[in-house]
């Protein structure tokens, strides 16, 4: 079985990881123990992290199905406790429905690169479409010195490249 | 799916390599009867397949994703992540900052390899 240990030396799981629970998010993950079911104080205890921090560390994985919980209910006092434990081997599906979810925003932004002419200032580096350029007469509107053109090939042909390794990937090419 | 066969293809899926049917159940924590039931199903559904493995003496099934969850190395350009990745900002691909960013180091590596 792959350890979470394992998982996390994964570059891109580490970066998907961190932009989804943060560094102390990632924490709670390397130290949750290896079995059973903890509830978010218990954890908070284990692990050294505070537990406004493991709450929130719990809820997001919950949304993306990657932490589960169990209630139980105290009969005498009424009183509901949530006993955690993480999914983490769902994280390669996960991610997919994230690239999914990508795939049209960079197939799009692939279409716009591909299906214009684009000119560049010098001085700020800012781009405008030819029919922008245009409309300033080619002139930088911030700077005011002449756009030069600027050659996205490279780009175009990274991003091709990577969109067409996604849809391989999803079985769409 | 029910959420035990998923969560089996799940974890069939995160072995590259393959799982074998009697780790499997233990894993689910299910007994090999139970097991040997939702593999069937994915393997009608075609999301696996199985291969014939000897452990020890004993015959089990290798089992494997057919179709492999993807590659999470494609959200990474660099060491720079895909900046769609949680994005909370109004989307609009045409014009955003932090993807043409991305792009540019994925242009990047491109040029270095």
């Amino acid at each position: 079985m792959v350890t979470i240990a394992e998982m996390l030396e994964d570059p891109a799981i580490l970066a998907y990881l961190n932009r989804l629970v943060g560094e102390e998010g990632i924490a709670l993950i390397e130290r949750f123990p290896e079995e059973g079911e903890f509830s978010d104080e218990e954890l908070a205890e284990k692990t050294g992290i505070n537990l406004n921090t493991v709450r929130h560390t719990l809820y997001t994985l919950y949304e993306k199905r990657l932490a589960e919980y169990r209630r139980l209910k105290n009969s005498e006092t009424g009183w509901l406790t949530y006993l955690w434990q993480l999914k983490m081997d769902r994280i390669h599906a996960v991610i997919e429905e994230d690239i999914i979810s990508a795939l049209e925003r960079l197939e799009a932004r692939l279409r716009f690169e591909e299906e214009n002419d684009f000119y560049i200032c010098p001085r700020c580096s800012a781009t405008y479409t030819f029919a922008n350029a245009a409309s300033w007469e080619f002139e930088c509107p911030n700077c005011e010195v002449p756009l030069e053109h600027f050659e996205n090939e490279l780009l175009i042909s990274a991003l091709r490249k990577r969109v067409r390794k996604i849809r391989e990937c999803l079985g769409s090419a | 799916m029910t959420d035990l066969a998923e969560e089996a293809l799940n974890l069939i899926q995160s072995h590259r390599q393959g799982i074998l049917q009697s780790e499997l159940w233990k894993q689910l924590n299910i007994d090999s009867r139970k097991c040997s039931r939702i593999v069937k199903r994915l393997l009608d559904a075609g999301q696996i397949e199985r291969i014939e493995f000897r452990n020890e003496g004993i015959k089990t099934y290798l089992l494997r994703a057919k179709k492999k969850a993807a590659d999470p190395s494609l959200i990474l350009a660099g060491c720079e992540i895909l900046p769609c990745i949680r994005c909370e900002l109004e989307c609009i691909p045409e014009e955003c900052p932090l993807l043409l960013d991305w792009i540019y180091q994925l242009a990047l590596e491109e040029y270095e390899e």
